[in-house]
C-alpha cells in the first residue's frame, strides 16, 4: 500500500493534534506522544514540516506492516 | 519459534545443535554455557508454561528463533554508540537488545532513546538484565555475548535478526495500568528523580505531594502516548530529602496521572487480552514481563499464557518501559 505524500493535509492534522485517531502501529503512537506535544508548543511551519518528515519516514519504512496499512486507512480513508 | 524453560543440559544441547537463542538465567548458569549462537541476560525470574511464574538459579529461559532467523549479528554498544542502534538495525528484521540494569548505558538509553536517529523505524525489543533480589547491591546484572563468552556490566548487546522475505516482526505491549481520575502531573525536568512537579499546573514538592495524598507507589505514573499507555514506576520516596526516584525517567512536557489500582493481575490480564489483543499465539516470538508486576501481583506459580519469558528489570519496546508486558509477533507480509 502506498503511503500518501507528505503534502497530504492528513499528516499536518495528525502532527498538530488537530485530529486524533485510534492508531495501531505502536512505534507511531510512541513517536506521536512526544511529537504532537512538541509541535503544539511551537507550531512553526518548520516544526510542523520536521514532524511530518519523521512520521512519514516511520510509516514509509514500515509500509508492509498490517498495522501501518490499517493506520493509513484510519488517517486518510 | 519456541519459548521454554530448559535445564542447563538441555540448553547446552540446543547450543550444540546450532540453535539461535535468546537466553535468560542466573549469571552462574549463563557462564556455564558453551559458546554458540546466543545472547543472554542475567535474571533468575521467569514466566513459564509449565510452572507459571518461578524463581530459579538453576534453569534457563530460552527463546529459540532459529526458524525465523535467516541471519543474525551480535552488536555491542556503549552509552554513546547505542544512539546508533536504530541506524544499524537490519532492513527486514528486528533488533533484540539486552542492557544490564543501572549501568551508564541503561541510563543513557532510558533518557535518550526517543531522540535517536531513525527512532522506531525498525522494531527494537528487549529487556534490562537484573539479579536475584537477594543479590541486589552485591552483584551486578550482566549481558553475555554467547558467541565469544564476553560478559559485560556496562553496555548493550544487540542481536540483529534478519527475517525471511515475506515475514515481518511487530511489537506489542500489554499494560494493565490505566490513568486514574486524579491530578495531572508534569515535570519541569527530565530524569530518573524529581524534586518538583506541576500538579494541575501548580508547582509543588513531589515527595510531599505523594505523602500528603497517600498515593500507593506500587502503582505507576501513566502517560498517554497517543493511545499507548506508558508507565513510570516508583523506586522510592525520600521524604527527608524531598526526592522521588523512578525506574525509568519522567520526561518534561509529558502529562502523567497516577494509575488506577489493579486488584487481580491474572484476572485483569485475561480480560485485557480478551478485549484488546487479537494475538495468534502461533505468531508469538518473544515476550517478557516486569519484576514489579511479578512481585506486586504475586505472579509466582500463576500463568499469563500465552505470554511467557524472562521477568525483567525493565522492558524495551522502542524505548524503556516499566511494569509492562512486551511481545514480538511475526506476520506474513
Amino acid at each position: 500500500m502506498a503511503i500518501p505524500s507528505k503534502s497530504n493535509k492528513g499528516w499536518t492534522d495528525v502532527v498538530t493534534g488537530k485530529t486524533k485517531h485510534q492508531l495501531k502501529f505502536l512505534a507511531a503512537k510512541v513517536m506521536l506522544g512526544r511529537l504532537v506535544h512538541a509541535v503544539q508548543e511551537n507550531p512553526t511551519p518548520a516544526n510542523i514540516s520536521a514532524g511530518i518528515d519523521q512520521l512519514h519516514e516511520l510509516y514509509s519504512k514500515n509500509a508492509h506492516m498490517p498495522s501501518v496499512q490499517e493506520d493509513m486507512k484510519t488517517i486518510f480513508g | 519459534m519456541s519459548q521454554a524453560i530448559l535445564t542447563v543440559d538441555e540448553a547446552k544441547e540446543a547450543i550444540a545443535k546450532g540453535r539461535v537463542l535468546l537466553l535468560a538465567g542466573d549469571e552462574a548458569v549463563l557462564r556455564s554455557l558453551p559458546n554458540g549462537a546466543w545472547v543472554g541476560g542475567t535474571i533468575p525470574y521467569f514466566m513459564s508454561n509449565k510452572y507459571g511464574g518461578l524463581a530459579s538459579r538453576e534453569l534457563v529461559f530460552a527463546t529459540d528463533i532459529t526458524e525465523v532467523a535467516t541471519g543474525w549479528e551480535l552488536q555491542r554498544y556503549d552509552a554513546e554508540t547505542v544512539a546508533q542502534v536504530y541506524v544499524n538495525a537490519p532492513e527486514n528484521g528486528f533488533s533484540f537488545i539486552l542492557i544490564p540494569a543501572s549501568c551508564p548505558t541503561h541510563l543513557s538509553f532510558a533518557l535518550n532513546a526517543p531522540n535517536y536517529e531513525q527512532f522506531g523505524v525498525r522494531p527494537l525489543v528487549g529487556w534490562i538484565a537484573g539479579v536475584h533480589l537477594e543479590d541486589l547491591g552485591k552483584i551486578t546484572p550482566k549481558a553475555i555475548n554467547g558467541q565469544t563468552g564476553e560478559v559485560i556490566e556496562d553496555g548493550a548487546l544487540v542481536m540483529a535478526v534478519t527475517l525471511p522475505a515475506g515475514k515481518a516482526a511487530s511489537l506489542g505491549i500489554v499494560n494493565l495500568f490505566e490513568q486514574g481520575d486524579g491530578d495531572t502531573l508534569t515535570f519541569p525536568e527530565t530524569g530518573f528523580s524529581a524534586r518538583e512537579v506541576f500538579v494541575n499546573g501548580k508547582r509543588t514538592n513531589f515527595a510531599q505531594y505523594l505523602t500528603e495524598k497517600q498515593l500507593d507507589t506500587k502503582l505507576p505514573l501513566v502517560a498517554d502516548y497517543y493511545g499507548a499507555l506508558v508507565n513510570i514506576s516508583f523506586q522510592g520516596v525520600d521524604a527527608a530529602q524531598g526526592v522521588v526516584n523512578f525506574y525509568a525517567p519522567v520526561f518534561s512536557g509529558i502529562r502523567y496521572k497516577h494509575a488506577k489500582p489493579v486488584t487481580d493481575y491474572v484476572a485483569d490480564f485475561k480480560n485485557k487480552l480478551a478485549q484488546d489483543c487479537s494475538l495468534d499465539d502461533t505468531r508469538l516470538v518473544f515476550s517478557c514481563n516486569c519484576i514489579l508486576n511479578y512481585l506486586y501481583s504475586e505472579l509466582e506459580g500463576k500463568k499469563t499464557q500465552p505470554f511467557v519469558g524472562p521477568i525483567t528489570f525493565g522492558e524495551i519496546a522502542y524505548q524503556l518501559l516499566n511494569q509492562t508486558l512486551v511481545y514480538v509477533e511475526m506476520h506474513d507480509v
